[in-house]
């Protein structure tokens, strides 16, 4: 292993998502200096990937992508891709000590042009984790097209050393001699804007445990809706047939006891809404249905988009899914209680898309060495004083943004990572 | 013509453009313009690797102009500007041309009439970039000071804020005590708080601020200046002694607007509201809670309750007002009280009628607790409100139920609670002087919903809490410490540049008519005297490059920078063409 870096920071983010990135923006504009560290290989986190957003419709690439060039370029942000935290420990008042391993890209990024030639002369092909295992993607490869920096990378799990990357670079840059870099950064607060994971289907046995062909979770239709999408146009992964007979499972993970999380993701009702009103934009023809408990469109706007989508003619169901199955053509059976007639029904549909809710990233918590931030019963990060503090965290100088204290929206998340700010400046200048 | 050297790229947007313009046809259009350069397609033009290649294009060729066809200025002019400046390139030089809103998507039904429009913007940005001319924004100090208006939770939390970041501010409230509707609230989801103890404690944290000025009983009677420099006059009434009126001029930084809501009042009749004895909303009901404190039994007028219906979304989802919008804290607002009534009184029988139950997030534990507890749900379908009538001493309310198989259920009750949403402040005063726009709902309007929630379009405004719309607590405090974070940018370094697009007088030929001053929104023109003739003069730092003057002057006096007659007249020839 080599030396270790020492790097100082005022502010130290863990998580370059909207949340993070916002937090960051708003301190590095008031002179702030502010690291970043990311897990993946592209800051953006799950907003940059998405096709477009509620309730304006805005295609989400064309307003993330400033966001993030803005994050990107700002002098007084340093970003850490394809790093993770390896502890955080607070020494004392102001004094955190953050150690960060920086994993190799084996790509020289400086001289990388994402010229994509290393791409197309890889021969191994793998499952693209970016657009959700709907296609492939090579060894070598750009994460995805808007990825900041557009850089490549060697996925060395699967790479099979043949060297044609490295022949074909025009600009040298391939580099598998790279190591893992260590660095200890100091700083004065820590922010955590770890963001949430998505409940797995896997884990649903009564939706097919991920098995069937047709059954997708809503993320995978957001990449199929995107303007990056990866078939050009709307198909079932099964047999790409173009399907006209889709349903919406909401509630898939949440407000469900029996999945081990009983509260309301808050935001698969509305994604639902607006997948359904693209759909009905792509595939004129097809029938879409959502199957819901109560619909849950609260925020500014969202109720008048609920209505939109009934008025263009989106189908709302009021019952849970029950139980799914598949049938030989690949087609899948819905069996639910049709609360507004009191029956048992079964449906059929050639697709079926699963609302899946958000669940806590409990990784933060466990890299603090000493006094953790505590977490609440869902394993979000508890808010030591949720009504009128609620970015403080129960460490003092630890502060939370975006969706790892809770399910938030992404107006929700913007306004609680600049929370999170007012609170870290206020912090720091405590001191001063 | 001139000598400038432009780059132009055309944008294929993923897809939501080269689906329907064919972006290589354009390319090959234009190439050819007087003073082009380069010209490049590009996937997306905002991406990283394209701002960097169009920044080595311009430093290795030295371009002296960038024009790119792309989506909306309101997206992505200031991303390119900014691409301009880190090449060392003024910004001012670069033209935007919006070929998705004004040719994509406008005419996704004809690409050919699609390609067509968008070669004819393009070339218009070309003759504009030709004449464009490097501008140098206007520097100007600014006083290190917010004003707050308004003193709920949402004005206190930001105030405190500010202070702590090191701002002075001046806390505007027209009530002669600060709290708003946080006073009115019992307990505070998800804390076992009561309203009134936030309250108490925040009043003493703002004591102890000493960068902070709370002004109470005041009304505020003018408002002008611009970001940097805005003067507040504000009235405060004494109290007892008549006409003893203080005025007080305030100069400040930047506002920052916490005016909150008002709780919808149902009109007489609606819901049996004022018609029906023992029909009451929501905020009634909490005093009713409050005064009937300590009692064994919950009582209304003298009486006994045992038995309760809450009706939801009143002024909020309506079928038939102009209310469309969903109240957001209502349902868990009923359900928090719901609960409160049950520790205190359990005997009590609890009717929900809803419109589908939004407990979003972890507020569903409170409706699982509910239903646990014995409360019962009713949902009435969307479009047939529950009826309220007169039955004796009782109170009956009828509605058909989706939940059993919409059988019609009627309810006997000893009191109906109206779960009254939330309205904009009636006030319409401050919104008007300040000129913020107001959304469909009628709240103040943010720039962007998603990703600017705090931002009005008036630079250096900024709002907060509920008067942008319905909000919790605990959301109202987020956004709140997220103006105060925006406000404190505007005037943490003392300075500010703002845009040097401004109209301009050409004192020789101007003769002082006033059309323009009566033109202008702003107040930004007024008379001078330039060798003992009149002519008007504008405030740069005022105005704010509109334009209204221009058609106006009778001598065609005024140039607008950024937009001259050299630069419009050239696109309107080629858009004509």
């Amino acid at each position: 292993m080599g030396t270790i870096n020492k790097l100082q920071f005022d502010a130290l983010v863990i998580g370059g998502g909207i949340a993070g990135g916002e937090t960051a923006l708003n301190l590095a504009n008031n002179g702030y200096k502010v690291a970043i560290i990311e897990k993946e290989l592209s800051i953006g986190g799950k907003m940059i990937l998405l096709s477009k957003v509620f309730p304006t419709l805005d295609c989400s690439a064309c307003i993330t992508t400033p966001k993030v060039s803005e994050i990107s370029r700002h002098p007084n942000i340093t970003i850490f891709t394809e790093s993770n935290v390896e502890s955080i420990e607070k020494k004392s008042e102001y004094d955190f000590t953050t150690f960060v391993s920086r994993r190799p890209r084996y790509v020289i990024a400086e001289d990388c042009t994402g010229c994509q030639l290393c791409e197309k002369s890889c021969p191994v092909i793998v499952k693209d984790e970016y657009q959700f295992n709907l296609i492939g993607r090579k060894a070598v490869f750009i994460p995805f097209s808007i990825a900041s920096p557009k850089v490549a990378a060697v996925d060395m799990e699967n790479c099979i050393l043949c060297g044609a990357c490295e022949k074909i670079c025009p600009s040298n840059c391939i580099d598998f001699t790279q190591e893992e870099r260590e660095y200890e950064i100091n700083s004065k607060t820590v922010i955590i804007a770890t963001g949430f994971n998505l409940a797995d289907p896997e884990k649903m046995d009564r939706y097919g445990k991920g098995l069937f062909r047709n059954v997708l979770t809503s993320m995978q239709m957001e990449r199929q809706l995107a303007p990056t999408r990866p078939y050009n146009t709307v198909l079932r992964p099964g047999d790409g047939k173009v399907p006209d007979k889709i349903a919406y499972v909401l509630c898939a993970g949440s407000r469900d006891d029996s999945a081990g999380n009983p509260i309301c993701s808050q935001i698969c009702c509305m994604y639902s809404i607006k997948q359904a009103q693209l759909l009905m934009g792509a595939l004129p023809m097809a029938d879409v249905t959502l199957y819901y408990i109560d619909i849950r469109a609260f925020g500014k706007g969202y109720d008048e988009f609920y209505e939109q989508a009934r008025g263009m003619g989106v189908k709302f169901v009021k019952g849970k899914i029950g139980k799914i199955s598949e049938l030989p053509n690949g087609n899948l059976i819905l069996r639910y209680e049709d609360i507004q007639s009191g029956k048992i029904k079964e449906t059929e549909h050639d697709m079926v898309v699963l609302s899946v809710g958000t669940l806590a990233n409990r990784e933060a918590p466990s890299l603090f060495k000493g006094i953790a931030p505590k977490v609440d019963d869902q394993s979000f990060i508890l808010q030591d004083d949720p009504i009128l503090s609620p970015a403080k965290t129960t460490v003092k100088g630890v502060f939370v943004a975006g969706t790892a204290s809770g399910p938030k929206d992404i107006p929700d998340s913007i306004l609680s990572a600049g929370s999170a700010a007012a609170e870290v400046i206020s912090y720091i200048n405590q001191k001063q | 013509m001139t000598d400038k050297k432009l780059g132009v790229y055309i944008c294929a947007c993923g897809g939501n453009i080269s689906d329907y313009v064919d972006i290589e046809k354009v390319k090959e259009a234009i190439k050819e313009e007087d003073c082009v350069f380069l010209a490049k397609t590009t996937m997306f033009a905002c991406g990283d690797s394209n701002q960097k290649e169009m920044e080595s294009d311009i430093k290795e060729n030295n371009l002296s102009g960038i024009v790119v066809a792309s989506c909306s200025p309101k997206l992505h002019l200031n991303t390119f500007r900014a691409v301009s400046e880190r090449a060392g390139l003024n910004k001012y030089n670069y033209v935007h041309a919006n070929i998705r809103e004004q040719a994509s998507w406008a005419h996704s039904d004809d690409k050919i009439g699609a390609t067509e429009k968008a070669i004819h913007i393009v070339k218009a940005a070309i003759a504009k970039a030709r004449y464009s001319q490097s501008l140098f924004p206007i520097k100007i100090e600014s006083e290190k000071s917010v004003a707050v208006i308004g003193a709920g939770v949402a004005g206190l939390k930001a105030s405190l804020a500010l202070s702590k970041m090191g701002d002075k501010v001046y806390l505007i409230e027209r009530e002669n005590k600060v709290g708003g509707k946080l006073t009115t609230l019992g307990k505070v989801f998800p804390s076992d708080i009561q309203g009134n103890d936030f309250v108490r404690r925040l009043e003493e944290e703002v004591k102890k601020e000493n960068n902070i000025t709370l002004i109470t009983n005041a009304k505020i009677e003018k408002c002008t200046g611009n970001i940097g420099h805005f003067q507040i006059v504000v009235a405060t009434d004494k109290g007892e002694n008549r006409n003893e009126n203080k005025h007080e001029e305030i100069d400040v930084g930047s506002i920052l607007v916490a005016t909150g809501f008002e709780s919808y009042r149902p009109q007489d009749g609606e819901f049996g509201y004022k018609n029906v004895n023992n029909v009451i909303t929501l905020p009634e009901f909490r005093d009713l809670l409050r005064e009937n404190n300590g009692h064994k039994n919950l009582l209304y007028n003298n009486s006994k309750i045992k038995s309760l219906a809450f009706i939801y979304c009143v002024g909020s989802r309506q079928i038939r007002g102009e209310n469309k919008y969903c109240s957001r804290y209502c349902c868990s607002a009923a359900m928090n009280t719901s609960l409160e009534l049950k520790e205190k009184y359990s005997d009590v029988q609890i009717y929900h009628f809803t419109k589908g139950v939004r407990t979003y997030g972890a507020q569903e534990l409170m409706y699982a607790e509910a239903c646990r507890k014995g409360d019962i749900f009713i949902q009435y379908p969307d479009k047939e409100e529950p009826v309220v009538n007169k039955d004796g001493d009782h109170v009956v309310v009828r509605a058909k139920d989706i939940l059993t198989s919409k059988r019609e259920i009627e309810v006997l009750a000893d009191l109906v609670v109206l779960i009254t949403g939330m309205v904009p402040d009636s006030d319409k005063s401050l919104g008007s002087m300040l000129k913020l726009p107001r959304g469909r709902d009628n709240f103040f309007n943010e720039i962007h919903v998603k990703l600017r929630p705090v931002e009005t379009v008036i630079d250096g405004i900024t709002i907060a809490g509920t008067c942008q719309g319905p909000k919790g607590v605990m959301e109202s405090v987020n956004s709140a410490l997220s103006a105060a974070v925006k406000s404190h940018s505007f005037v943490s370094k003392g300075e500010l540049e703002l845009p040097p697009i401004v109209a301009h007088v050409d004192t020789t030929t101007c003769s002082w008519c006033d059309a323009c001053s009566k033109a202008c929104p702003f107040n930004a023109i007024n008379m001078t005297e330039v060798n003992n003739g009149k002519v008007a003069e504008i405030n740069s730092t005022t105005c704010k490059g509109c334009g209204m003057c221009l058609p106006v002057c009778p001598s065609d006096s005024i140039e607008l920078t950024s937009f001259t007659n050299k630069e419009i007249e050239s696109m309107i020839d080629i858009l004509a063409s």
